[in-house]
């Protein structure tokens, strides 16, 4: 049972991850209907750009580490999110009026782009985060331990989602984004900004994703310019899972996507973890072919 | 009309220029064509699912998988020609592609998508774990015997050239009519409108299933020519990235043309090769050549035009 | 309009390509390398040793009164490019080639090779099965899967341990030690009480931690690479786990450390070829000392330094036959008389074009992070 539960715990942390970055693509693909596969590079670029702000601002010296976290949390966020937005103009607007798979397959050039420029900077060799920025305690609960950086994984992500949550529900612009995102037509009718709330999203989802990205240096310790493709095909697929276009569904896709992997992995095999998750995925779909919470639309394609 | 006999002189001059250019190219640039010519394949058969049917489908390399591992099996174990595997590869992809649409074909766009990415995910774990003790593992299958034809022995690039090419020529021959059969006519109907070809009495899931197992077996049989020409195969030639690859062709050469599938692999498999005097920034010029491609031809480079048919006006009142 | 743009655009960069690429009419011996790709850090170590070998020997006169050039081919870590990458260096007339990383990327060119005549020297494809086709130009510089399996079921043995986990990663490399690691293990006595393979690109291993843990062994064996070895050794380090890990040579890499942390890093045990600093050779310590120089850092792992080894053993074979031509030069490598000094110390092939001799060596990583050479 102990181990029930510490293999639980480790699934939920990786989960978390997941959800983070699958927020970006479900919110892209809510008002767009486009699978952004750069995504995943995006949350790449927020991992290195941390990890260069952190070694040559050492803002966590100067400003204690909580502080100098949240700061460069910010400057990560606002740069990475600044590279969606362009991204956005450069590579997606061009193609809005045009087949949606011809938009994937800019977004997969996109991310073959970005990838290549991380390399061609910061060079192929794997990248550390300086490892004595948060100290090094776990929590013991019940036989279960979880280690400090875990709960700053849980804590940040669960508040992030929360925040974008409330935005999403509460706000005007919130308000924009879903209607954008039911019916772009009729919203514009309605007086609603779509270009603006578009550029909203790739400001939000691609911040998120970059956020993501410092998380798992700090979580992990080591980056490299290929982790985008492996985190993104898992957010990806936690976002169709929770059915995408539907903000929750993301957070819920996600988390349960990082349990599977780990109970399969504790319980039936640690080489076959993948394969058993996207058989999980593919029955859930059989069973609601639009994800856990997706709603059920009219058939466009 | 004109036009139209102008069009097709072209594509005859370019495909004779194709079958004398193994006599003027280096053994390298033969060999990047027959890379071509194994891709094309390829996304012709994925270009039945994704163009002509509509179907998304980002796990092509499963059943390129399917087909190259049992002609390998077939040859190493029970010693069998390797071109006589060429029939049996197609005909397992083609049912393993019947088989697994069966369940999920009904599912909308996106969400096909990614089904069909995990099944590729899922082949390629199976073959990487030795499933049933015929993959060999990470190992995959090696000592596949060179293909012989009439007593020959095809062995040089050059000598590959006819056959992969050969094959492609075909295919396309073969396709192009299926384009226009009544089999052809249906997926272009259900593809812009399912509502109103349900409505025409066409059986959607059955063509659509029926477009799964062309494009599925097709693959199997490239797989089968693949495994042929490396004498060696592993997982890692049939990754995801290899689906999105044939994806990307298709796409950027244009869905359900088959001349822009051909053009748009010519340019997806010779680009990365003709960047090779870039090294390590080969791949950053192929990413933004694929954007800058897109943005200008959005459509695709040959995109698909609707059929005209000449005697349309005698079929209205 | 837009399509001439596109084309246009494609032949203005693919001559710039092609531009770049072209060089004087030397002695021409290729290189093999993943320059893109996941390996991408091995295969510019295996460029940089290489040209700057290269330099050396053009700085001393060249070879038989001609210059060497280097001819570099990405092989991207994959059998298509590389079969691709060996077509073009046989069309581009080079007297041998130096390469690749990966067993089964090797494998893939190996034909072409052979086929073409030209001499093929492998710097870290280790897979037992290349040498055992009877290919008259390939040798390699790296030793067998097998050999370090061996080493390997002898070391854990004289350790003392009873109950083993094995963890490789599924790739052909791994998966072969950890195979021929298990069964000699097993023959031994000893009770193997897990074995599996992650993934490899992953960053949480905490669930196959807790599960081999909930297995109780008394040490694990990982024949992974050291990028996921890094991060279970600190994930392992946070769990509170003190099991002992003894790894493969793959983990050879002072980036491991890096990964890991000096406290996490502390007690594990690998087997290896030497790492470059401790060759104990004047000659390789006056190279690693210009390509510092040159390039900063110190070469990542053993594995470009064998590349090195790779051209050496060419460079010395042209010189002592005289000749650039295949036969001379594999029959010279295949007499087992040659004693090349190289980086690594003294090279020789057998017949089957395997070097001969015992590399393998224990070392244990200390508090400091540093790999020390232990006794055997």
């Amino acid at each position: 049972m102990e181990e029930f539960f510490q293999q639980l715990t480790n699934g939920l942390a990786v989960g978390c991850i997941y959800a983070l970055i699958a927020l970006g693509y479900t919110m892209v693909y809510g008002v767009l209907k486009l699978i952004n596969f750069a995504h995943g590079d995006l949350f790449t670029l927020g991992a290195y750009l941390g990890l260069t702000l952190l070694t040559s601002l050492g803002l966590s010296g100067r400003l204690g580490p909580l502080l100098g976290l949240l700061l460069l949390a910010v400057l990560v966020m606002g740069f990475v999110a600044l590279t969606g937005a362009l991204l956005e103009r450069a590579a997606y607007r061009p193609l809005r009026q045009s087949p949606r798979l011809s938009a994937v397959v800019s977004a997969l050039g996109a991310s073959i782009f970005l990838q290549n420029t991380i390399m061609l900077i910061y060079g192929a060799r794997i990248h550390v985060y300086p490892q004595d920025i948060l100290p090094k305690v776990a929590l013991e609960i019940g036989g279960v331990s979880i280690p400090l950086v875990r709960i700053l994984v849980f804590v940040v992500s669960l508040l992030l989602m929360g925040a974008l949550f409330l935005f999403i529900q509460r706000t005007r612009l919130g308000t924009a984004i879903r209607a954008a995102a039911i019916d772009q037509a009729a919203a514009r009718l309605m007086g609603i900004n779509v270009d603006q709330v578009i550029l909203i999203v790739f400001l939000i989802g691609p911040g998120l994703g970059g956020v993501a990205g410092l998380l798992v240096g700090l979580y992990y310790g080591q980056v490299n310019f290929t982790m985008g493709w492996v985190y993104g095909l898992k957010a990806f697929t936690a976002a169709i899972l929770g059915g995408i276009g539907n903000i929750p569904g993301a957070m819920v896709g996600g988390l349960i996507l990082g349990v599977i992997e780990a109970l399969g992995a504790a319980y039936i095999s640690v080489a076959w973890k993948d394969a058993i998750a996207f058989l999980v995925l593919i029955v859930i779909l059989i069973v609601r072919p639009t994800g856990i919470l997706g709603e059920r639309v009219a058939d466009k394609v | 009309m004109i036009d139209a006999k102008y069009k097709m002189g072209g594509f005859i001059a370019l495909a004779m220029l194709l079958a004398v250019s193994p006599l003027f190219l280096n053994a390298y640039w033969v060999d990047v064509l027959n890379s071509v010519g194994l891709y094309a394949l390829l996304a012709l058969s994925l270009n039945v699912i994704l163009g002509d049917a509509g179907l998304y489908n980002m796990g092509h390399a499963a059943f390129f998988a399917v087909g190259a591992y049992t002609a390998a099996y077939l040859n190493t174990q029970f010693g069998v020609p390797i071109l006589w595997a060429l029939p049996i590869s197609g005909i397992s992809a083609g049912l393993f592609g019947v088989v697994l649409a069966r369940p999920v074909i009904h599912l909308r766009g996106d969400y096909l998508l990614i089904v069909t990415v995990g099944v590729g995910e899922i082949i390629r774990i199976a073959l990487i774990n030795n499933v049933f003790g015929v993959t060999g593992g990470p190992n995959g299958i090696f000592g596949i015997a060179r293909p012989e034809l009439f007593g020959f022995r095809i062995r040089r690039p050059q000598e590959f050239f006819y056959l992969i090419w050969g094959f492609v020529a075909v295919t396309v021959f073969l396709f192009a009519r299926l384009k226009n059969s009544r089999f052809g006519r249906a997926l272009d109907c259900l593809r812009e409108d399912p509502v109103a070809a349900e409505g025409s009495g066409i059986n959607t899931g059955r063509y659509q299933l029926l477009a799964f197992m062309v494009g599925a077996a097709w693959a199997g049989m490239a797989g089968c020519l693949y495994a042929s020409k490396m004498t060696i195969i592993s997982p890692e030639s049939f990754s995801f990235w290899e689906s999105v690859l044939i994806f990307i062709i298709v796409i950027l050469g244009g869905a359900g043309n088959i001349a822009g599938v051909i053009l748009g692999t010519f340019l997806i498999i010779g680009l990365p090769e003709l960047f090779r005097g870039f090294a390590s920034a080969r791949m950053w010029f192929f990413g933004l050549a694929m954007m800058i491609m897109m943005i200008f031809r959005t459509e695709g480079i040959l995109p698909h035009r609707p059929r005209i048919f000449k005697n349309l006006d005698r079929l209205l009142p | 309009m837009k399509k001439a743009f596109v084309l246009g655009l494609t032949l203005v960069l693919a001559m710039a390509g092609a531009g770049l690429c072209l060089a004087a009419e030397p002695i021409k011996i290729g290189l093999m390398a993943p320059v893109t790709g996941s390996w991408a850090s091995e295969g510019e170590d295996m460029k940089n040793i290489v040209n700057l070998l290269a330099e050396e020997v053009n700085a001393q006169g060249g070879l038989l009164g001609q210059k060497v050039a280097v001819v570099l081919e990405d092989d991207a870590g994959d059998p298509r490019t590389a079969s691709l990458a060996a077509q073009r260096l046989a069309t581009q007339g080079v007297k041998a080639v130096i390469g690749t990383y990966g067993s089964s990327v090797t494998e893939a060119s190996q034909s072409i090779y052979d086929e073409s005549s030209i001499l093929q020297v492998a710097n870290g494809s280790t897979a037992i099965r290349l040498t055992e086709k009877g290919l008259k130009y390939f040798f390699r510089t790296c030793p067998r899967d097998d050999e370090q399996g061996r080493v390997a079921a002898q070391t854990i043995r004289q350790m003392g341990f009873k109950k083993v986990a094995i963890l490789h990663d599924n790739t052909s490399y791994a998966k072969g030690l950890a195979d021929e690691g298990n069964a000699l293990l097993k023959k031994d006595g000893v009770k193997i009480v897990f074995f599996d393979a992650l993934t490899p690109g992953e960053r949480d291993f905490t669930a196959i931690l807790t599960k081999m843990k909930a297995a109780k062994p008394d040490a694990v064996f990982f024949t992974g690479y050291f990028p996921e070895l890094g991060l279970i050794l600190r994930q392992k380090k946070e769990m509170n786990w003190p099991v002992p890990f003894i790894g493969g040579d793959a983990t050879n890499n002072p980036d491991l450390v890096k990964i890991a942390g000096k406290v996490a890093a502390e007690g594990y045990y690998f087997l290896s070829p030497p790492v470059p600093q401790d060759l104990p050779f004047e000659k390789t310590k006056a190279f690693l000392k210009a390509y510092t120089a040159k390039h900063g850092a110190a070469p990542g792992s053993i594995w470009a330094v064998l590349a090195g080894d790779g051209f050496l053993t060419v460079v010395e074979a042209i010189k002592a036959t005289q000749s650039t031509d295949p036969e001379k030069l594999a029959a010279f490598l295949h007499s087992g008389q040659q004693k090349i000094s190289g980086l690594t110390g003294e090279i020789s092939f057998n017949a089957k074009g395997d070097r001969v001799g015992e590399v393998y060596r224990v070392y244990r990583v200390d508090a400091d992070g540093n790999f020390v050479l232990q006794d055997k």
